[in-house]
């Protein structure tokens, strides 16, 4: 006892001494931060689940790399994700597929992982109505997302502890039009746009015909889309406006169906009519305004005339837009073309060009659809565009804004087409 | 199809009548305990001899695969008539022929030469055991000794060598059968040889009763022609009992989550000439087991919790009653059978329990009239089999409340219909017609040729006020029929070589199929009033040859290049997410086996391996969201091996194991962006499993004349991915059966460990046995599929009842 007494008080005495002279001589340690810079193939062929990898690398990617390493996250709904500055979230349970929001975990060794999840309060539904697991973030600790369960609601949570924190009820905005219409099968609001601009929420109101399959996707009961406008700092309802003559706006997952220019002007994206197209347009919400700025809109018909096709998502830098469009007429069913052949083109725009010419973007292939891929990314002050064909040519191309065109940037070999490319930092 | 029948019983009667002989022998060979025995050697010889001692008139023929012999056309006179097989007593009767008794019928029982062998082993001198050796290689499931256990066909299926059974729940829920990698519809299902789809899901591996069957025949590689299918790969025939007694056998089985399971199957032969039969069964599953599944918190957060399934039931029954004429001189047996059935399943979850349903059902029910005539002429050497069935089978899907359900059974109301992504009041109408000829003719002692068509025609037509529309119109997909037909024929010619060492099997078969019906995916281009027509053929050739070393082992080979037709539903679509397809094509494999046999009284080993290539495998593509689509995508090239072993190591105990692993890889990947897919694994699909068990068998136990066996079974399975994993990245080690991969998997079937123990009494002199069973002893968490659990542990009893006249 007695020598076991002596040689804790020596190691006491020794452990003080260090833990003294740090406190006292050492200065305060900066957080230590690594970089990583996080890539998303979609493998999936066949199981309908959306199976694929996230990997997470120490450096920018260079010449030809693997998406199945070591570190990486094989699982589903890998159709792409939303970002937030050194968040990132996905709409589809890695272990699953069931819809909500799903945080990815990146450790400093680069092991990705799936973290916590948002479940719909009603799984039911969320199954039946898509959508679920819709979100936008206002800051780190704010965000809000669309729950089936509740279909008339949006819904607050944390980004950092992943809780809900409540809903803003906006059955009231809702029912201002349509009430009584039988042929309005079901409402929704924010099931496919949320956006924060100006410390407004924009939501989309969905007023939907069909009973069955793809609820509220190009199934509209008006010809306009309606989008609630709600003050995040009192949480009320404000007023309500509409993209006028178009369609459906879907779809909700991850490719950017909105986007912010640099000097703050916002560009939605609907697609129109039905999956294959039809009076799609976008249209933009001037920076310091609240409402659909009626001097501009850009309609797919003022890329081809016969309106044979869609936008299918949308990038903004210094006045200029970044679109896909497809090369040919698009067609559904096990042989057509929208999601599976190599049909989709890059094209940019300025905004202020009045003739509104659809610039070709050399470089890059013509390639699948982006639908559920982020298909132009900004990474290190990189513009980086998707370019993904059936051939196997599978990587991001930086963009040239001088020459607009690309070149590649690196490319992908194993874990199937690229879907998204972020960057983030740990502490 | 009624004329071409007519046709052929109008040539049986005439050839009946052309045929037909004043004096004969005939009669049935069976065993101790009824079972009919087959291929026996019956030899008669006269008594009246010639000068140098030989019998003036000799004879020789087998027992057919329903036990019976026949001679015909003697003169009067004395006979001695021997019959023998192998594990058998010799059996030797004399019989007197003159005008008083121009005809004699024998009951042959064949005793066994040692009866302790024949008990614990279950190979023995059996159609069993003929079954298990013929040229094309099948694994035998020898249901019959299994009888009296609270067992189910899958589970015993799932003991048996390069074998893997999956079930998506509990009692009743769907059975699926990996054969070398082949599964789905790769695989075929008979019936006594005629195509399982004539009874419509009434009955099959998910809910037969194990009473009913005498074996399971399972085929990999090489499916015999009188089989008649279009299987890739594999195939299964569930043989039923021979009855030709007076038979009654009844069981009851009671079992955890308020399971019941009665079978009654009886049989009477009326004089000589008529039989009627009757086989039932009932199955009724709560199905409540309980189940890790999630609920979500005040913070949309799930949380794990474990609650008893509470909308999982199963109740089915399925009633056959038959009656016919047998041993006359036009038909040695006409049956006519109808069977009635009806299933009613309650739907718990989606496809992964993501979350609850409460109401959701589906009903299956079908009435099936058919036919069966069997006829042997020429002292057996020409036979005709024929086989006609008319089924007319209801399928139904209700979704229609009005709200959802959570994991605890709490209702909550709603303004929409249906808890599932598809509302429904769907009825789906079905009228099916099998025929099935088989014929065969035995050119020489040595050569035998036979010849088997299949003819199968499906009309689907049905209706569902909450179902899809054509584009643009109220009119209900459903509404519009749409028409199946495919035929398969065969050849085969088998001869025997080198004194019957040699047997070489060679097979020829025609596939061909039509479909019509309306492409009305999404309705584009349609015109309601154009059905589209499709038709496809192709050729299947195939050779099996086995050599008999010595009288302890054999090696045989089998290699055959065969095709798989698209199934009805793959081209037509299920009028919702499924979208027809009628562009595909048949699946084509090209299949080789080789394996290897050793028995001696307390051993058996049996070695297996086999290849394949696959090309152009159906599969479900998604398409254009939400719908997906069959198309021909995938070739797979594949080997592996089986070993089996089976060995009486004390008086009272024997051990069984068997091992299986296989190595079914893509390949011919289009693609290049999938390139990387090239050499992963087949996806979803069990590589290695194994089972091991111990078996003993007590006399005398409690009192005198009782008998008692106990059994211990463990099986084991390799945990499996979902997905396609990089080559590179899969466990490494022997095999590949050790570690984990090199990427985190999500999406995979964890290793498992399954024990059941169980033990079964048979009372002293009374035809009475009880069964217990303890099935998951250690409780473990299987799961044959993705996030679907299967039962915990679980308690069974069987009684069952068996008399025998």
């Amino acid at each position: 006892m007695k020598t076991i007494n002596i040689f804790a008080l020596f190691t006491m005495v020794i452990a003080g001494f260090f833990l003294s002279s740090c406190t006292k001589d050492d200065p305060d340690p900066l957080p230590e931060t690594t970089e990583k810079y996080v890539l998303i193939t979609l493998a999936d062929r066949v199981s309908g689940t959306k199976a694929g990898f996230i990997s997470a690398f120490d450096e920018y990617p260079t010449g030809t790399v693997s998406n199945a390493t070591s570190g990486s996250l094989e699982g589903q709904g890998m159709g792409g994700w939303r970002v937030y500055e050194n968040y990132i979230f996905k709409m589809f349970r890695t272990s699953d597929y069931a819809t909500g929001i799903e945080k990815i975990e990146i450790t400093k060794d680069g092991t990705v992982s799936s973290g916590q999840f948002i479940a719909s309060k009603d799984a039911a539904a969320a199954a039946k109505y898509f959508g679920t697991g819709n979100l936008v973030i206002q800051n780190q600790t704010s965000g809000f997302y669309w729950d089936a369960a509740e279909p008339t609601k949006i819904q607050k949570f944390n980004p950092a502890t992943m809780a809900n924190t409540g809903s803003l009820d906006l059955s009231a905005a809702v029912q201002e039009r349509g009430e009584g219409v039988d042929a309005i099968t079901f409402r929704s609001v924010g099931q496919k746009l949320l956006a924060i601009k100006g410390g407004k929420l924009f939501a989309n109101i969905t007023y939907a015909t069909s009973p069955v399959n793809q609820i509220g996707f190009f199934d509209d009961y008006f010809p306009d889309v309606y989008i609630a406008v709600i003050d995040i700092a009192t949480g009320n309802y404000e007023k309500t406006i509409k993209i006028e003559d178009t369609g459906s706006i879907a779809y909700i997952n991850e490719n950017h169906m909105y986007d912010f220019d640099t000097n703050g002007d916002l560009y939605i994206v609907t697609q129109g009519r039905s999956a294959l197209g039809g009076k799609s347009k976008i249209v933009r919400i001037k920076a310091n305004a609240t409402d659909i700025d009626s001097s501009w809109e850009l309609k797919f018909s003022d890329f081809r005339a016969t309106d044979n096709g869609k936008f299918v998502g949308v990038f903004a830098k210094n006045g200029r837009l970044i679109l896909t469009l497809n090369t040919e007429t698009l067609t559904g069913g096990g042989a057509g073309n929208i999601n599976s052949a190599d049909i989709w083109k890059f094209y940019s725009l300025d905004v202020s060009d009045a003739s509104k010419t659809f610039r070709e973007i050399t470089g890059v292939p013509v390639g699948t659809n982006p639908g559920a891929a982020m298909a132009a990314v900004e990474v290190d002050g990189k513009i980086l565009l998707r370019g993904s064909t059936k051939a196997g040519e599978n990587g991001y191309y930086e963009y040239n804004a001088g020459t607009n065109s690309a070149t590649l940037s690196f490319s992908v070999n194993v874990g199937g087409g690229v879907s998204g490319f972020h960057k983030i930092e740990i502490e | 199809m009624v004329s071409f029948i007519l046709s052929i019983l109008h040539f049986a009667l005439l050839s009946a009548g052309l045929l037909q002989e004043n004096t004969q022998i005939n009669g049935t060979t069976r065993d101790e305990t009824g079972n009919v025995l087959t291929e026996v050697s019956i030899y008669l010889s006269s008594t009246a001899t010639a000068e140098d001692g030989t019998p003036l008139l000799t004879r020789q023929v087998k027992s057919d695969r329903e036990g019976a012999f026949r001679f015909a056309g003697l003169p009067f006179g004395k006979y001695t008539l021997t019959a023998s097989h192998m594990g058998y007593q010799d059996q030797r009767f004399d019989i007197l022929l003159d005008t008083q008794h121009p005809s004699a019928t024998i009951q042959l029982e064949m005793a066994a030469e040692n009866r302790q062998i024949q008990d614990v082993i279950i190979f023995g001198g059996t159609r069993t055991r003929q079954a298990r050796e013929q040229a094309v290689r099948a694994v035998v499931i020898d249901v019959a000794k299994a009888a009296e256990q609270p067992t189910t066909l899958a589970e015993l299926m799932n003991r048996s060598t390069g074998i893997r059974m999956r079930q998506s729940g509990g009692l009743g829920n769907a059975v699926d059968i990996s054969i070398n990698g082949f599964q789905g519809n790769s695989v075929q299902y008979f019936k006594d040889g005629i195509p399982l789809e004539y009874l419509g899901g009434g009955y099959g591996l998910n809910n037969v009763p194990i009473n009913l069957l005498e074996r399971v025949e399972v085929y990999k590689g090489v499916v015999p022609v009188s089989l008649g299918g279009d299987a890739l790969g594999g195939a299964v025939n569930l043989v039923t009992k021979t009855q030709q007694h007076a038979r009654l056998n009844a069981s009851y089985e009671i079992a955890s989550f308020n399971t019941h399971i009665g079978q009654l199957s009886a049989y009477q032969t009326i004089g000589s000439n008529y039989f009627v039969g009757l086989d039932a069964f009932y199955n009724y599953s709560d199905n409540d087991y309980m189940a890790d599944v999630q609920v979500v918190d005040e913070n949309a957060n799930p949380v794990p919790v474990t609650v008893p399934l509470f909308h999982n039931g199963y109740k089915q029954h399925f009633v056959e009653v038959s009656g016919g004429i047998k041993n006359t001189l036009w038909a040695d047996e006409l049956r006519f059978s109808l069977a009635q059935y009806r299933i009613d399943r309650e739907s718990q979850h989606p496809a992964l329990m993501t979350n609850a349903y409460g109401a959701l059902m589906t009903h299956n029910k079908g009435l099936v009239p058919s036919l069966r005539y069997q006829k042997k002429w020429l002292d057996q050497r020409l036979g005709l089999d024929q086989f006609v069935s008319y089924s007319t089978i209801e399928r139904s899907r209700i979704d229609t409340v009005m709200g959802t359900y959570d994991w605890y059974g709490n209702f909550k109301p709603g303004s929409s219909m249906g808890e599932s992504p598809r509302r429904s009041l769907a009825r789906i109408d079905f009228d099916n017609i099998i025929s099935r000829t088989n014929i065969y003719y035995r050119l020489h002692t040595r050569h035998k040729l036979e010849a088997n068509l299949v003819i199968n025609h499906n009309n689907r037509i049905g209706s569902d006020p909450y179902g899809l529309r054509f584009s643009g119109t109220d009119i209900d997909v459903l509404s519009k029929e749409a028409t199946f037909h495919k035929t398969i024929s065969g050849l085969t010619w088998e001869s025997n070589w080198l004194n019957n060492r040699l047997i070489n099997q060679a097979t020829f078969k025609y596939f061909h199929f039509m479909a019509r019906g309306i492409n009305g995916f999404l309705a584009n281009a349609t015109d309601l009033d154009q059905f589209t027509e499709t038709s496809n053929h192709n050729f299947g050739l195939g050779n099996a040859v086995k050599y008999v070393i010595n009288h302890r082992s054999f090696i045989r080979a089998s290699v055959e290049l065969t095709n798989r037709l698209p199934r009805e539903a793959e081209l037509f679509g299920d009028s919702d997410t499924r979208a027809p397809n009628f562009q595909l094509e048949p699946e084509r494999s090209f299949n080789v086996n080789l394996g290897y046999s050793y028995d001696t009284d307390r051993l058996h080993f049996e070695a297996g391996t086999f290849y394949r290539k696959t090309k152009g495998m159906i599969l479900l593509v998604p398409v254009q969201p939400p719908f997906a689509q069959y198309q021909n995508l995938d070739s797979i090239r594949g080997y592996g091996f089986d070993l089996d072993l089976n060995y009486r190591f004390a008086k009272n105990w024997t051990f069984q194991g068997n091992v299986t692993w296989q190595d079914n890889r893509m390949v011919d990947i289009g693609e290049g962006l999938y390139k990387w897919i090239e050499g992963t694994r087949l996806r979803n699909t069990p590589y290695f499993f194994s089972n091991a068990g111990v078996a003993g068998q007590f006399s005398d136990l409690f009192g005198s004349g009782d008998a008692f066996k106990t059994y211990l079974h463990w099986n084991y399975i390799r945990e499996f991915y979902l997905n396609h994993i990089p080559r590179d990245k899969e466990p490494q080690g022997f095999l590949g059966l050790f570690g984990k991969s090199g990427v985190a998997v999500t999406n995979l079937i964890p290793d498992q460990h399954l024990l059941n123990v169980g033990f079964n009494y048979y009372l002293a002199h009374q035809p009475i046995t009880l069964g217990f069973e303890v099935k998951n002893v250690t409780d473990t968490k299987l799961y044959d599929y993705y996030k679907i659990q299967r039962p915990g542990r679980s308690l069974h009893l069987k009684l069952n009842y068996s008399l025998n006249k």
